[in-house]
């Protein structure tokens, strides 16, 4: 007669379910209950507390699908998000070249660049604030100085202020990318770029054919990273412009704020936070799939 | 395995135990939470002596004076009362009410108060006295003025033309700014009602039962106003070049530098000035009327309510009646700058100076905001056709009928 297996836990396994239950049972009351109650909000209508009132189906969302502010907010947001992670890429790539190289005070110049990061947004962002103002600025002052008698607005006008916000958002996100591609590029066997030098590489080659594919995981992870942190970045747009001059710079995290907490309009807020996580969860997912598809030609 | 085990049982219940009962240590005293709108004038000082002060007559009660700058007031209430938190008391501006009705989130403040410091209060402040019952006490009560700066000028214009003239002439003569224009959007809407009201218009028509009707914003008077606020602004250029980016907080320290001519403002001008440390003279004349149009500067009263959520609304009340003594109210009102509304403070000289006779002759003929719900979203539509027409992406026209219908499908979504 065959035994069947036997499912009792042993000692080992009850301790780890007992260990892992708290921080399980935080995340369920903390994180899952509060997703599932704006899904809920998005299919119901609520009173101006965020009460679920009666079921609607997917009124709420057809309602706002009709809404063309929706889609100029949804657009603007992908725009802001997609120029703001090419820029920090970019120049934290470069950054990142220049950290690597043998230099004196390399620790000293690696200690600077994490500043705008060790910061918090908030102060970043008002910091920005009052150089960008444009009575008493630091930016217009030196503009002025510099011979350009008319400086923009920056914080009032509608494409100034949109490039000044992503600005700042740049400017708190390089230092992020550049030491996660320098922790990269620290990583790769010197050996490589030894052999390639006597093979007669040159240095763009050696970027593009060996840095590049040897930390091309760890770019694909910051990128995405960024990507989720800059999409959702409400400090920097609410403390700069609050999403003026007339709607300028509202971004879907700022108008679910401003339909939500301002206008009390907790079910249109609702659509827009569930929108904003399809949107996400897609890009994360197809990002994960690429990712892990590369997995196996990592080095 | 089973001793670690033990042992860590043994630490979670004693640090459990150890919060549980710090928490009821705290839990026996009555907590009072004030949400309280930093005014420009008032004092961090001021703040924590009123704070103590209070502690020290009532050592059973905790008293927790929450600073809040007053353009995020609004927003931090809505998300405690929707986070089902919120504080015993909050300033408010008094037009909130009746959404604060409609969330069934406020408390008749007369259940809690004392009748010596009811009667104490003048009921023509008591704005908040909706259906037969007060729902917040008045705590700054003030129409808006016009402060002039004379070493600019000492033209205290009769109309808003004559000052539009005189706003010009002075950015020629002299470099500095004619009138301070505040063009980025804040909570108010003040400054768009300040030429909307002297142009003779209003917000909504009133209905024979006087419920309000369409909204009119977009009438001959309200395209006036708007008009005039773009041509100061744009053609002229004799606001603050930088005006589209400056909300009203963040605007009017240009004319306390003395860098401009007039501000249309509130009471609290004369302690700002003394604190910025101006040394320019200041005349407080009317906001001045368009030509051909009576004059109908904006009076702004808020209130202090009680929230029904709240926990220790009796104790909110012994708050209430301390802080409404001559004591503390008159130095609160001396230092915002805003006249009193206890008729004890109003009989104290510091209240007798040509700054108070300028606010009581505006009293007389101000016209306050509309009470209406939904007024919070209707007015951020409206600032953004203000701003649309200042940016020139739409004509004062376009702009106000767009906005009219936007506020009209607003209202209509609360009837």
């Amino acid at each position: 007669m065959k035994h069947l297996p036997t499912h009792r836990l042993t000692a080992d396994a009850k301790m780890a379910y007992a260990l892992i239950a708290p921080a399980a049972l935080f995340i369920a009351v903390f994180m899952l209950y509060p997703v599932f109650y704006v899904i809920m909000m998005s299919l119901f209508k609520t009173n101006k507390l965020g009460i679920l009132q009666q079921w609607v189906w997917f009124d709420n969302f057809t309602r706002l699908m009709k809404d063309p502010v929706f889609w100029q907010v949804t657009g603007r947001s992908l725009l802001w998000t997609a120029i703001a992670v090419i820029v920090k890429t970019v120049v934290g790539m470069i950054i990142a070249l220049c950290l690597n190289v043998e230099f004196a005070g390399r620790k000293f110049a690696r200690m600077l660049f994490i500043i705008p990061w060790a910061s918090s947004v908030p102060i970043s962002a008002m910091l920005w604030k009052w150089v960008y103002d444009h009575e008493f600025g630091l930016l217009n002052h030196t503009l002025t100085l510099l011979g350009i008698s008319n400086p923009p607005v920056w914080l009032g006008m509608p494409t100034w202020s949109f490039v000044a916000c992503i600005w700042v958002d740049i400017w708190i996100g390089i230092p992020f990318m550049a030491l996660v591609f320098l922790a990269g590029m620290q990583s790769v066997s010197r050996d490589l770029y030894e052999s390639a030098e006597v093979d007669g590489v040159n240095a763009p080659q050696k970027f593009f054919f060996i840095t590049i594919p040897c930390i091309k995981q760890i770019v694909f992870i910051a990128t995405l990273l960024s990507s989720l942190w800059t999409f959702n970045d409400f400090n920097t747009i609410y403390i700069l412009t609050r999403g003026g001059p007339a709607g300028a710079t509202d971004i879907l995290i700022t108008s679910i704020y401003k339909n939500g907490f301002e206008w009390l309009r907790f079910s249109d807020a609702a659509v827009m936070a569930v929108v904003t996580f399809i949107i996400l969860m897609v890009f994360a997912l197809v990002y994960a799939r690429t990712y892990f598809r590369g997995g196996d030609d990592a080095l | 395995m089973k001793k670690a085990f033990l042992v860590m049982v043994l630490v979670a219940l004693l640090a459990t135990t150890t919060l549980f009962a710090a928490g009821q240590q705290e839990a026996a005293k009555p907590k009072v939470t004030v949400f309280w709108a930093l005014y420009d004038g008032l004092t961090e000082e001021y703040r924590q002596n009123l704070q103590d002060a209070f502690m020290k007559e009532y050592p059973n009660i905790e008293l927790d004076i929450v600073p809040i700058p007053w353009d995020q007031v609004y927003d931090k209430l809505t998300t405690s009362l929707a986070g089902g938190n919120p504080p015993e008391l909050s300033v408010i501006g008094t037009r909130w009410i009746l959404e604060l009705l409609a969330l069934d989130a406020v408390e008749p403040v007369d259940k809690w108060v004392s009748k010596t410091t009811l009667d104490n209060i003048f009921d023509g402040t008591k704005e908040a006295f909706i259906n037969g019952q007060l729902w917040g006490l008045p705590v700054a009560a003030g129409a808006r003025i016009l402060a002039i700066n004379n070493t600019l000028t000492k033209k205290v214009p009769a109309t808003m033309e004559e000052m539009r003239t005189e706003a010009l002439r002075i950015k020629n003569a002299t470099g500095k700014y004619g009138l301070i224009m505040p063009g980025k959007k804040h909570t108010e809407l003040t400054d768009f009602a300040y030429y909307l009201y002297s142009a003779g218009g209003d917000f909504f028509e009133i209905n024979a039962d006087g419920s309000y009707g369409k909204c009119i914003i977009n009438n001959a008077a309200g395209v006036k106003a708007l008009t005039y606020m773009v041509d100061v602004a744009n053609k002229d250029k004799s606001v603050p070049a930088g005006y589209l980016s400056q909300t009203r907080m963040e605007s009017h320290p240009v004319f306390y530098a003395g860098d401009a001519g007039y501000v249309m403002i509130g009471a609290w001008v004369d302690s700002a000035l003394k604190q910025a440390g101006a040394s320019f003279d200041v005349t407080y004349a009317q906001i001045p009327p368009f030509a051909g149009a009576k004059p109908a500067p904006l009076v702004i009263t808020d209130s202090i309510a009680i929230f029904s959520g709240a926990k220790n609304k009796k104790e909110a009340g012994l708050f209430l009646d301390f802080f409404y003594r001559d004591e503390w109210k008159a130095k609160f009102d001396e230092l915002i700058g805003f006249p009193p509304v206890t008729k004890s403070a109003a009989t104290l000289p510091q209240f007798q100076s040509p700054l108070y006779q300028a606010l009581n002759e505006a009293a007389a003929v101000a016209k306050p905001w509309p009470l209406i719900e939904g007024f919070a979203e209707m007015s951020d539509v409206i600032w953004d056709a203000v701003s649309m027409a200042y940016l020139g992406q739409k004509t004062p026209k376009q702009a106000l009928d767009d906005a009219a219908k936007q506020v009209d499908a607003i209202k209509a979504t609360y009837e």
